[in-house]
Order: structure tokens, then C-alpha cells, then sequence
């Protein structure tokens, strides 16, 4: 079997629909396809052996192809408060970045997320976190609030956390109990844009801590692995069901490491997603689990594994 | 860093200090109060938790008056005020209407105010304060320590008065005697007693 992997293409509009057909035609899939101005962002898999090949292809229409470790999750960036007067905010900056990486991110401000002892989350923003592949918690200055509020902010997440926050790496190791799964020092409550080189240095540091994370659930899942890719199960949603087309989200389907999230209206929708046809005699319903997210009325789509179905589409 | 003549921060956590001390630069900076504020001192102990900031203003802008942006020139029946500067022309409106009634008030042209010399006697008009910059300079002050105040800290006191300022802030009920233990001795720092 080939392997995908995800890589980001960027180019011109110019003839960019041949690199989208060339990638569909190598059996790949684009989760993600951005236009802006006269760019072209594309987040795709392609099959590993054909990098090369696309890279040629794109050479003429000044096209690049870069690893982007990122392409195909949905993260989320938590930030105990998105006020005001924290502006800007040091999460609008991580989530942009993580985006650069092929990631697709959601800022999620809780509602009553500052002060140490103060501090709490509700149950929305539970289950919003909880949709996501991981969660990036922004935290700030001092080690003492870390300590004490984090527990109440991370009640009942069972998604991967990464931390970040002003101690280093080893004391918010030391602040954090039971841990979390990535640590990134250094980024805490800052005033200003992130523009100094050290900054983007944590910036990349970030990146590289939410794909370790990410690969060590990406290892546990090929043991296991799900009854159908996630971007393929999307080409066929995007494929079947037109009313998505018209959608005017910038991802209409967005793709999960374990799932999709569908911007359709879960009532309306949610019998054509689960009866529709995945392959020769398999209805979706079969292989996923189709409930309504808590993100406003969208269907959130759960991907069964392969043990639990005997099904591999 | 600012040029102020004394910036200080002070915190039993070293990385939180560090932090705060860039967060309140930042912010003096972006609210423009730089050439404001003379000296500051902030502590902030995240355990206690206070976060005490105190420091004093270089100079306090003086009031407005009319003489200021305008020349006021009596004549037999009226009293004509050629507007130079228009930025306190809407605060004057607002006082001459308060005082000699709207009907009385006539502004024949952007620049020209007159009022009939019956009903403006013979009081100081020159003198007459229209507005006094001071009053948002003290929110401007005070807005900038909330701004970089930790935001959980909800609970506050607040105080500027000729000069001098402090603002205290915490999570929980601040004790009635926070003036004299936390601000006080900052202001001893700083040489001033408040």
C-alpha cells in the first residue's frame, strides 16, 4: 500500500487545476485548497513516491512542494481569555502558525478561563475541545497560576494537550500534574506581535511539539487503522452530497485524523450522511458514527476502526 | 525601555518579573504614556495574589480655557468670540449654552460665536474653563494599569491625585488596610510619600 503523506503545495493560479488533477490522478486527496489573490495553497496527501514527481510537474508554474506535518487536523487553540484589552493575542499568532503548517486551527476563548483560583470551563467549551484532534492551551506568565488553574481548564479534555507558557519547558513540566502530552517554554502573556527571531524560534518549537504529539497518535493508529481515510471519506461526502459545494465555509468538510466535521445542518442532513453510499454495499453508517457537534448545528463524523468493523473501505 | 526616570518591577518569580516588566513596557508604549509617567514601581506576587503598581506623573496638562483657543471681543451690543482653534469649539457650545440658554448662543460661522452683550455681563469670560485634558489623562493612566494588570485580578483600588497614582488589584477581597501595607512602602521606594 502506498504511503500518504501530507505536504502543502504553493503556486499560482495559473494552471494550478492540472497540480489538482495531477493529485487526484496519483490517488492523493486535497483537504484544503486556499486562493488568495494570485496564490494557491493547497493542502494535500500525495503517495510518497510521487513528491518528486509533482515537484517537477510544478517547477514551470514556479510551484513548490513542502512537507507540512500538520495537513489533515483540526486543532484547537485555547486561550482563557480572548478580552480586549490582551490585545493582541498571543493565540491569534500560534493559530496562524500552526495554519502555515497545514493545520486546521479554531480559537477557542473560554468564558471564564482567567484568574488561578477563578478559573473554570463549561461544558460547551468541553465538548468543542474535545471535537478536535489536540489542544494548544495558551497560559501565561507565572508559574503559581499554571499550577493551580490548569486542573480546573483541563476537566474532562481527553483530546492531547500541548501547554505553552512563560516558565520553560522542565518547570511547566514540574507545574502540570497528571502531564500533558507537549510542553513548549517561553510564550507567555506578551503585548506585542511575535516578531523577534527567538519568538518565532518557540513558534517552531510549537510546531514541532504538536507533530511529535501528532505522529505518536498517527503510530497508534496505523496499528489499528480506521475503516476509511478521513480526506477520502471526505472526496466521497464532497462528491455525493452537491449541497456542500455551496457551502460558503472556507472548509466545508473539514478533515480529522479520526473523523470530519460536515457544515451541513445535523437535522436535515444527518439520514443522507448515514445512508450514503461509502462503497459497493457499505453505507457510512456503517463505518462511522454520525452525531451533532457542538460546534453550531454541524455533523461531526466518528471513523470506526477497522477492529471494531471488519471493514476496510 | 522607556525613558522614565525610575521603572521598576519587582516579583518573587524571576520569569513572571521578566515578563511583566516587557508587558508594561509594551503597553506604556502603545497608549502613548511614555512621556506621561516619571517614575513606576509595580509588585506582583501571583501567590498572595496582589498585583500593586505606584508612580507619579511628569506633568498634569492644565485646564482649557477659553482664552486659550479664542479672542473675545466686546463690543456695544454683542460679544464676539473669534474661534482660533476649533478642537474645544463643541465643550465651549456645551458651557455658553448651560449658562446664557441655547437661544442666546448664536454661531453665524464655524469660526465666530457671538452672544448679545445683555446677557453676557461683565463676568470673566476669558477665563472660563471649557474642558480639562487631565480628567482623561487620569483614565488613560488608570486604563493602561488595568490593561497590564493579571486579568483575573477583578478586585481593584485605584487612586491619582496631584501627581501621584496607585492601583492595587487582586483575585480576592482586598484587606482595608492595603493602602498602608502594599502601596505605602512602594511610595518609600520611590522616595515620595503619598
Amino acid at each position: 500500500m502506498t504511503t500518504l503523506v501530507p505536504v502543502t503545495y504553493k503556486g499560482g493560479v495559473y494552471r494550478h487545476d492540472e497540480i489538482m488533477d495531477l493529485i487526484d490522478d496519483l490517488g492523493g486527496y486535497i483537504v484544503q485548497k486556499h486562493v488568495m489573490a494570485q496564490d494557491v495553497v493547497l493542502q494535500s496527501f500525495v503517495p510518497r513516491d510521487d513528491i518528486e514527481l509533482i515537484r517537477r510537474i510544478a517547477k514551470p508554474l514556479a510551484g513548490e512542494v513542502v512537507e507540512a506535518p500538520l495537513v489533515g487536523t483540526e486543532i484547537a487553540v485555547v486561550s482563557p481569555s480572548l478580552e480586549i484589552h490582551h490585545l493582541p493575542h498571543i493565540a491569534c499568532d500560534i493559530a496562524e502558525y500552526l495554519r502555515r503548517s497545514g493545520a486546521k486551527t479554531n480559537m477557542v476563548g473560554l468564558a471564564r478561563g482567567f484568574g488561578k483560583r477563578i478559573a473554570n470551563l463549561n461544558d460547551e467549551e468541553r465538548d468543542v475541545i474535545n471535537e478536535h484532534d489536540l489542544a494548544v492551551y495558551a497560559l501565561g506568565n507565572f508559574e503559581e497560576c499554571i499550577r493551580q488553574k490548569f486542573p480546573a481548564i483541563r476537566r474532562e479534555i481527553n483530546v492531547p494537550i500541548v501547554v505553552t507558557g512563560a516558565p520553560d519547558r522542565e518547570t511547566l513540566m514540574r507545574a502540570i500534574d497528571p502531564p500533558v502530552e507537549g510542553y513548549v517554554g517561553g510564550i507567555g502573556r506578551i503585548m506585542h506581535r511575535f516578531k523577534r527571531p527567538e519568538e518565532l524560534g518557540k513558534l517552531d518549537e510549537l510546531v514541532d511539539e504538536v507533530s511529535r504529539v501528532l505522529d505518536a497518535r498517527r503510530d497508534a493508529l496505523a496499528k489499528d487503522p480506521l475503516s476509511v481515510f478521513p480526506p477520502r471519506l471526505m472526496a466521497i461526502i464532497e462528491e455525493q452530497i452537491h449541497e456542500v459545494s455551496m457551502l460558503t465555509h472556507p472548509t466545508p468538510v473539514t478533515a480529522q485524523m479520526e473523523g470530519l466535521r460536515v457544515k451541513l445542518p445535523y437535522d436535515s442532513y444527518a439520514d443522507d450522511v448515514r445512508l450514503l453510499e461509502v462503497a459497493e454495499g457499505v453505507a457510512l453508517g456503517d463505518i462511522a458514527d454520525v452525531t451533532p457537534s457542538r460546534m453550531r448545528n454541524y455533523i461531526l463524523i466518528r471513523i470506526k476502526p477497522f477492529s471494531e468493523t471488519r471493514i476496510l473501505v | 525601555m522607556p525613558p522614565l526616570n525610575y521603572f521598576v518591577v519587582e516579583s518573587p518569580d524571576e520569569v513572571g518579573r521578566n515578563a511583566y516588566e516587557r508587558v508594561a513596557g509594551d503597553v506604556l508604549q502603545d497608549l502613548d504614556l511614555i512621556k506621561v509617567i516619571d517614575r513606576l514601581h509595580i509588585y506582583v506576587d501571583p501567590k498572595v495574589p496582589i498585583f500593586v503598581a505606584v508612580g507619579l506623573l511628569r506633568h498634569m496638562p492644565r485646564a482649557i480655557r477659553v482664552a486659550d483657543f479664542a479672542n473675545v471681543n466686546r463690543g456695544e451690543k454683542e460679544i464676539v468670540l473669534d474661534i482660533g482653534d476649533e478642537t474645544y469649539l463643541a465643550p465651549l457650545l456645551q458651557k455658553l449654552w448651560v449658562i446664557y440658554g441655547k437661544e442666546n448662543v448664536d454661531q453665524p460661522d464655524r469660526f465666530t460665536v457671538v452672544l448679545p452683550a445683555g446677557v453676557a455681563g461683565d463676568e470673566d469670560l476669558d477665563r472660563l474653563v471649557v474642558a480639562d485634558p487631565s480628567e482623561t489623562l487620569y483614565k488613560d493612566v488608570i486604563y493602561a494599569l488595568q490593561y497590564i494588570a493579571p486579568e483575573g485580578f477583578k478586585v481593584r483600588r485605584q487612586y491619582i491625585r496631584e501627581g501621584k497614582f496607585y492601583y492595587v488589584a487582586s483575585e480576592d477581597t482586598l484587606p482595608t488596610d492595603i493602602v498602608e501595607t502594599a502601596v505605602v512602602p512602594l511610595f518609600e521606594k520611590m522616595e515620595v510619600t503619598l
